[in-house]
């Protein structure tokens, strides 16, 4: 044992206290009116039974059920969007076993009008410029 | 003649009167320790008396496997540390020599009582750490149960409360050749 311990130890016995009869009393008194309390640790963590889980699960349930109520009329009207079968639904019909004429041909009627335009405008021209 | 462990189931199950046997043996260590954190003898009668009951009322949570003593300080701490304590601290820095309840309780002598000196270079803490180590003989485990810290924290803290008490000591007592 170093001497700075025993210096301590012998300090700490060098005050001089002790519980008085007059403090002896009071805290006698005191413990007169408590009341030990029920372990905490024990009360915490009382046993669950399947019922107590069951009747939890419904009240969640039935909370949710609430709050989806109590949500969805106050909000605003949203824009209807067609959901992925409406989608569909919108999308002709494709037959892409019909000939490749049926959806040129418009396209081909168009470049020879076209054309057509630019022979009339080279005749006109010519004959302007007296060729 | 009751044992220990008979004397706390006893006090669980509800007799105040076996809880003050119980605590009959500690309650001259636990004012000694609650006068050092206190401003007078008063208040440490008064902490003393909360902490007694404050045990008592959570005596059913108590947990064998500590020493009664260290449960019974840990309660002490942390009433110390949250109600009057904090209200103390603030006139710690006031207290003279005539008030002081530690210094009331030290015979007058040629040399300071190191507990004096701890208290002055020491913070509460680690104060206490040297207290439940060297005026309470507890071991390691026992005060960090206590203060609610992990054993290196207390080992560290218990040399570094040595070596600043050394350093205080030297320079204080070096002329009376208290430790050579």
């Amino acid at each position: 044992m170093d001497k700075l311990a025993n210096q301590l130890r012998r300090d700490a016995g060098r005050i001089d206290a002790r519980v008085s009869d007059e403090l002896d009393r009071r805290i006698a008194a005191s413990l007169q009116g408590v009341t030990p309390l029920e372990d905490s640790t024990v009360a915490a963590a009382p046993r669950r039974t399947a019922l107590f889980w069951w009747a939890s699960s419904l009240t969640g349930i039935a909370a949710a059920a609430a709050a989806i109520l109590l949500i969805n009329p106050s909000r605003p009207e949203l824009p209807a969007t067609p959901g992925p079968a409406a989608i569909v639904a919108v999308v002709p019909d494709i037959d892409w076993n019909s000939e490749t004429a049926v959806f040129t041909a418009p396209l081909q009627q168009e470049l020879d009008a076209l054309q057509s335009d630019i022979r009339k405008a080279e005749a006109q021209v010519k004959a302007d410029i007296g060729l | 003649m009751k044992t220990e462990s008979q004397l706390i189931e006893a006090a669980q199950a509800g007799s105040p009167a076996a809880f003050a046997d119980l605590v009959r043996r500690y309650r001259d260590g636990l004012l000694r320790f609650l006068l050092t954190r206190c401003a007078s003898y008063a208040d440490a009668e008064d902490a003393l008396q909360d902490t007694l009951i404050n045990a008592y009322r959570y005596i059913r949570s108590y947990d064998p496997r500590w020493r009664f003593s260290t449960w019974l300080y840990r309660i002490a701490i942390r009433n110390a540390a949250n109600g009057r304590g904090q209200e103390l601290a603030a006139v710690h820095d006031l207290r003279d020599e005539e008030s002081d309840p530690l210094l009331q309780c030290i015979a007058e002598s040629e040399t300071e009582n190191l507990w004096v000196s701890a208290r002055r270079v020491l913070n509460d803490e680690v104060f206490t750490a040297m207290w439940l180590r060297y005026a309470e003989d507890m071991s390691v485990n026992d005060i960090s149960a206590a203060l609610e810290r992990s054993t290196s924290w207390t080992k560290v803290n218990l040399m570094r409360g040595r070596r600043a008490l050394d350093a205080e000591l030297n320079g204080t007592y070096n002329e009376s050749e208290a430790y050579g």
